[in-house]
């Protein structure tokens, strides 16, 4: 599904985010992608929905090389994909009903199914009842959650989530992990960029490490018999 | 999901249309520039084509006749007045004729220019010429033997002047072109600048908007979603200023015609005749509209995501 062939991205002369990356991810996979800060997490998510383009190698997503794709594709490939931004990237000006709602506008659902959409959504992340709140009325957490909510609602093929439990506590981390496990067992290939050791190693996923914009380590975890691991991956096994 | 599906969704033009609107709301101060700038223009280019429209229809109005006016001497004895009427009567194509003596030519003047009797009641004598008015076949009026003709009666004794009001009605042909084409140059380029200030505003929209054009760009918004609430707040402005601007023409129209014009004072009645027909009305909004949409267009055709 996510196919990286000797990828480098260079910014200038003394600016390297990504050398020589190669990884594969399969269809209907969980993955996680760590590493300390600076390490090209960001870098390699954004050449994933084609924010930017790679200085060298390909990259290719659901069978598209996203080098040679067209600019007026591009919408309808990231359509394909729900991104969780780490700064949640929601429109402040918008309701939260109206942040997802403009989602399924741009994906031409009539508008008589936008409230029943938007209300699953957002109960899944527990916030049904902030429908009409604005995104500076909420906090950080609930951000995050509501950008949850908007990269879940079309039941996207892929879900690329950059720290989507940066913001959250211990309880809510475990809830939202347990969402994009659901997603992930009604087909969508995830992957999570991550800070959370704890977490990452009591998934029993596939974890990619970066470091200094390499691949230093490419595992599947191995799963701590703790309550927390069960909890969340108890689903999803 | 295909890759190639460049139509917009079905709900998407509402969307635009709310969009649009809200953003216009949202910056009240610079539309108002936008809408005043294409109000202002229209109304100029308006006022030249009332203008223009009335001149016409007094064109129009004298279209089927042409006369011919002989004036005479202000010392022309009776047996030379008598003389002109003799002239007239035998030559058939004066046959229709009329005298207007002085006093009828003054009570007329006060007639129609009452507002400017004052001016002459105050002079010793009355400065008004008898004279003939003669109903000729336009055609024939403008032949080389009516020239002749016409030559023959300015000899006669006791004629001061004869003039054909097709003449006038061919100055005033050259008129109506002349305020057609200065309306139209005027308007235009208030028009062009009207646009250009479309432009910027919805340039300064696009920029208060830039985080927000990202987002969508990045949840999957084709160029057209992004750019079609932009494109029809131009049109809206350019919609609103060009009926504003045919408001404020109407309203100077009534103005006009109430103050300027009583009824019957040829001096500005022929200003005031009428109305522009709504086909000019129609042409008016369509270029407010257009004015808006290039305006518009120049700053989103400039956006553009640079990944």
């Amino acid at each position: 599904m996510i196919h990286f062939y000797h990828v480098t991205k260079r910014f200038d002369a003394y600016s390297t985010a990504l050398h020589d990356v190669t990884f594969h991810i399969e269809k209907g996979e969980f993955v996680f992608l760590t590493g300390a800060s600076g390490a090209g997490k960001s870098t390699l998510l954004k050449l994933i929905l084609r924010q930017m383009q790679p200085t060298e190698g390909q990259v290719v997503v659901n069978g598209r090389n996203l080098k040679a794709m067209k600019r007026s594709q591009l919408p309808f490939f990231r359509r394909e994909i729900g991104m969780v931004f780490q700064d949640f990237k929601l429109i402040e000006r918008m309701t939260v009903f109206e942040n997802l709602s403009f989602i399924l506008t741009v994906l031409g659902l009539p508008a008589r199914e936008h409230k029943k959409r938007a209300y699953a959504a957002l109960r899944a992340v527990s916030l049904h009842h902030k429908l009409n709140s604005y995104p500076l009325q909420l906090s950080g957490g609930e951000q995050q959650r509501i950008a949850i909510a908007r990269a879940l609602i079309n039941d996207p093929l892929v879900i690329v989530a950059d720290e989507p439990t940066g913001n959250l506590d211990p309880d809510l981390t475990l809830e939202i992990v347990q969402i994009f496990a659901e997603a992930n067992l009604r087909g969508s290939t995830v992957l999570i960029a991550t800070h959370d050791r704890e977490l990452i190693e009591q998934s029993g996923r596939r974890v990619i490490t970066l470091d200094h914009g390499r691949i230093t380590d490419e595992k599947v975890a191995v799963p701590q018999r703790a309550p927390r691991a069960e909890s969340i991956f108890g689903i999803g096994g | 999901m295909p890759l190639h599906d460049e139509s917009l969704p079905k709900n998407t033009l509402s969307y635009f249309f709310r969009e649009a609107m809200r953003r216009m709301w949202a910056s009240k101060r610079t539309s108002f520039v936008a809408v005043a700038m294409i109000a202002i223009s229209l109304f100029i280019v308006g006022a030249f084509l009332l203008v223009a429209e009335n001149l016409g229809r007094a064109v129009a109005r004298a279209g089927g006749t042409s006369r011919v006016n002989i004036y005479l001497n202000s010392d022309a004895a009776p047996q030379q007045i008598a003389a002109v009427d003799a002239w007239l009567a035998a030559h058939h194509d004066f046959a229709s004729r009329r005298f207007v003596s002085k006093e009828a030519a003054l009570a007329r003047f006060r007639q129609y220019f009452a507002n400017l009797s004052g001016v002459v009641g105050q002079l010793d004598e009355n400065p008004f010429p008898a004279s003939f008015e003669c109903e000729v076949t336009p055609g024939l009026a403008q032949s080389a033997a009516f020239a002749k003709q016409a030559a023959d009666l300015r000899a006669i004794a006791g004629v001061e002047e004869v003039q054909f009001d097709w003449e006038w009605v061919e100055k005033l042909k050259k008129l109506i072109n002349l305020v057609n084409l200065a309306g139209l140059a005027a308007g235009g380029l208030l028009a062009v600048a009207a646009a250009f200030t479309i432009a910027n505003v919805i340039r300064l929209t696009m920029l208060l908007y830039r985080e927000e054009i990202d987002i969508m760009r990045l949840v999957g918004a084709t160029e057209r979603m992004i750019r079609g609430p932009f494109l029809i707040e131009g049109i809206l402005q350019g919609f609103i200023g060009a009926a504003l601007a045919v408001a404020l023409l109407f309203a100077a129209f009534l103005a006009g015609r109430h103050f300027l014009a009583p009824q019957n004072s040829l001096l500005w009645g022929f200003l005031f005749n009428g109305f522009l027909p709504w086909q000019k009305l129609l042409a008016l909004l369509a270029g407010g509209m257009l004015a808006g949409y290039l305006g518009s267009w120049l700053s989103v055709r400039e956006s553009g995501e640079e990944a």
